[in-house]
């Protein structure tokens, strides 16, 4: 009897390696396996599914058993001896046991579907050479939110440089404008002035602030007329403009890199920028900038793997960026009034102007000679720079508009 | 053949290497009766997070030495036509009402009555359990048991036992008679 259990397990042992056996069994997984996940919950498809298999693993061992002529009363002592117990045939006989034991049977189709997608997945990976990224370990939800982190992020920087672009373009206009309309004055650069409309503090003298302004008043508004009428021009193709322009003197390009290269920097380290670190030229002022948005997303991309918590620092970042924009912007509108009397000044002053707002009462008072260039402190020629400040106000609310759509259609999105 | 069949059936039981006692049991009731919190609360799982099961889940737990294999399923109408195919080799069926949903009293009673009708059912002790106690509008459970006419049933076992799946009140009391039933039949076998 026990030499009978041994044979007759050791034949079926054998029978459930063979390709018999095999084949039509792993088939069957194979095709059938897809719908099994490891949710908790079973799906009714599941016990459907294993009544097919119970009676295809049924039929085969039958047919096994009449073929190789073992009797029933066999196979039952034979599964009742020690020797079926053993972990090693246990093993064996899983694939048996999954046809009577649900839980079994699940998990055998759990682990074949994992494996099946191991295998797509590695087939992928062989063809293209990478996973794409929708295909990383579980991490869908979470490359969704990145995803648009980065669209929001990256549409603040696009934001950020079309600013600058926009203020380099009507800034060399209006350099432009003023080497050729107004000849007559010494030095052409634009210092302080943040905004687009500073060109007209040029045509004072720089060296005397009070007579400068008593005295050209007329001659500024004149100029400023102009320039306007430029500006908005340039505004409607700022891309074209977008560059720094060769056209420059050296001289006018120490001047307005100053103001423009914290303007725009200051927000994007997000840290304020000290005068000194603040480079010459303007194109370098651009190349700088470029190379602030560039880490910022070179940063940004690996995130997309990293923690929570990085990625909230990348948000608190956009948000700062933001803020520091709408805070430049304000700040902008309200250095218009006072600049416009001021007169230009050793490029060290204007810098200091609009990098952050603590810098800005300490060096433009210094500079200026109490010409305040704080934000509140509206100076002489305050008639002029309102009509200007009017203009450049509807233009400023035009453009924050278009921001404020795009920005809800890239958050919408 | 289909002597045959059967006979590797118990073959195959017999491969199991397990030693201690398995019983089946399955889990059922209409929709939201609390069957699934049941469960998770009898293997004493997190039952604040259960929505409405769509298949059926199934629990291991031990009560007493023996290892009760609870199958809950889904109790939603479009689902009850299932019930059918989980009946078989079962060992005992516990059959959950929410006390406090009157309205569906006879929908359940008539569910109730059309699975002591099943073949597969036959003999099969029940315990029924009186759910949702907690709340301020439930009916006793004896109330819900002379509803059921349970008094009617003569060829098994049944028990009705007021308890609340949320708070776990009256769910050990439930599984002691099960226990106790469960393996009389057995030794009566």
């Amino acid at each position: 009897m026990a030499d009978d259990s041994e044979w007759v397990l050791e034949s079926i042992a054998g029978y459930l390696g063979s390709p018999e056996w095999v084949i039509p069994v792993t088939d069957f997984m194979e095709n059938k396996c897809t719908v099994f996940d490891d949710e908790d919950e079973n799906k009714l498809t599941y016990t459907e599914i294993h009544q097919q298999y119970k009676e295809l693993a049924e039929k085969l061992l039958d047919n096994y058993m009449q073929e190789v002529g073992i009797n029933e009363q066999q196979f039952v002592e034979a599964c009742a001896s020690p020797f079926a117990k053993s972990k090693t045939l246990q093993g064996v006989l899983q694939p048996v046991l999954a046809s009577d034991d649900f839980q079994m049977f699940r998990s055998l189709m759990v682990q074949k579907n994992m494996e099946l997608q191991l295998q797509a997945l590695r087939v992928i990976k062989e063809r293209n050479g990478a996973l794409p990224e929708c295909l990383m370990d579980g991490e869908d939800v979470m490359g969704e939110l990145e995803q648009q982190e980065m669209k929001i992020l990256q549409e603040v920087l696009r934001r950020s440089k079309e600013e600058y672009d926009m203020e380099m373009a009507r800034r060399t206009l209006l350099e432009e404008e003023v080497g050729t309309t107004s000849s007559s004055c010494s030095i052409p650069s634009v210092p302080n002035g943040t905004g687009p409309h500073q060109a007209p503090p040029l045509a004072p003298a720089p060296t005397a602030n009070s007579a400068g302004k008593t005295s050209s008043t007329a001659a500024k508004k004149e100029e400023k007329r102009l320039v306007l009428g430029k500006g908005d021009k340039d505004q409607k193709s700022p891309a074209k403009t977008g560059g720094a322009s060769p056209v420059k003197p050296p001289a006018e390009r120490g001047g307005s890199d100053g103001k423009t290269l914290p303007a725009v920097r200051a927000p994007v380290t997000g840290a304020p920028v000290s005068p000194k670190e603040k480079s010459n030229s303007n194109s370098q002022a651009a190349e700088n900038w470029l190379e602030e948005a560039q880490k910022e997303a070179g940063i940004s991309k690996p995130f997309t793997e990293l923690s929570a918590s990085q990625q909230e620092q990348l948000q608190q970042r956009a948000l700062y960026l933001r803020q520091q924009r709408d805070k430049l912007q304000a700040l902008k509108k309200e250095q218009q009034r006072p600049k416009q009397g001021q007169p230009e000044e050793a490029p060290a002053a204007p810098t200091a102007a609009p990098s952050t707002q603590e810098n800005v009462p300490k060096k433009a008072v210094s500079a200026s000679n109490g010409n305040s260039s704080q934000p509140g402190g509206a100076p002489q020629g305050d008639q002029k720079p309102k009509e200007i400040s009017v203009e450049e106000r509807k233009k400023l609310q035009k453009r924050k508009h278009l921001a404020e759509k795009l920005k809800e259609e890239v958050i919408k999105k | 053949m289909g002597e045959n069949q059967k006979g590797l059936f118990s073959v195959i039981e017999k491969l199991k290497g397990t030693t201690e006692l398995e019983f089946r049991i399955v889990l059922l009731g209409l929709d939201n009766a609390g069957k699934t919190t049941l469960l998770k609360q009898l293997a004493s799982e997190d039952v604040n997070t259960i929505t409405p099961t769509q298949g059926f889940n199934i629990k291991s737990v031990t009560s007493h030495g023996m290892k009760l294999n609870v199958w809950d399923i889904g109790g939603q109408r479009k689902i009850r036509t299932f019930w059918k195919k989980y009946l078989e080799n079962t060992d005992l069926l516990i059959y959950v009402i929410d006390s406090a949903d009157k309205k569906r009293f006879e929908e359940t009673g008539v569910e109730l009555a059309e699975l002591i009708e099943e073949e597969n059912l036959k003999g099969v002790p029940i315990l029924i359990f009186a759910n949702k106690q907690d709340l301020a509008t439930a009916s006793p459970a004896a109330e819900i048991a002379e509803g059921l006419n349970l008094h009617t049933y003569r060829d098994r076992e049944w028990q009705i036992q007021a308890c609340s799946a949320v708070s776990s009140e009256g769910v050990q009391d439930g599984m002691n008679w099960i226990s106790n039933n469960i393996a009389n039949k057995r030794k009566v076998e």
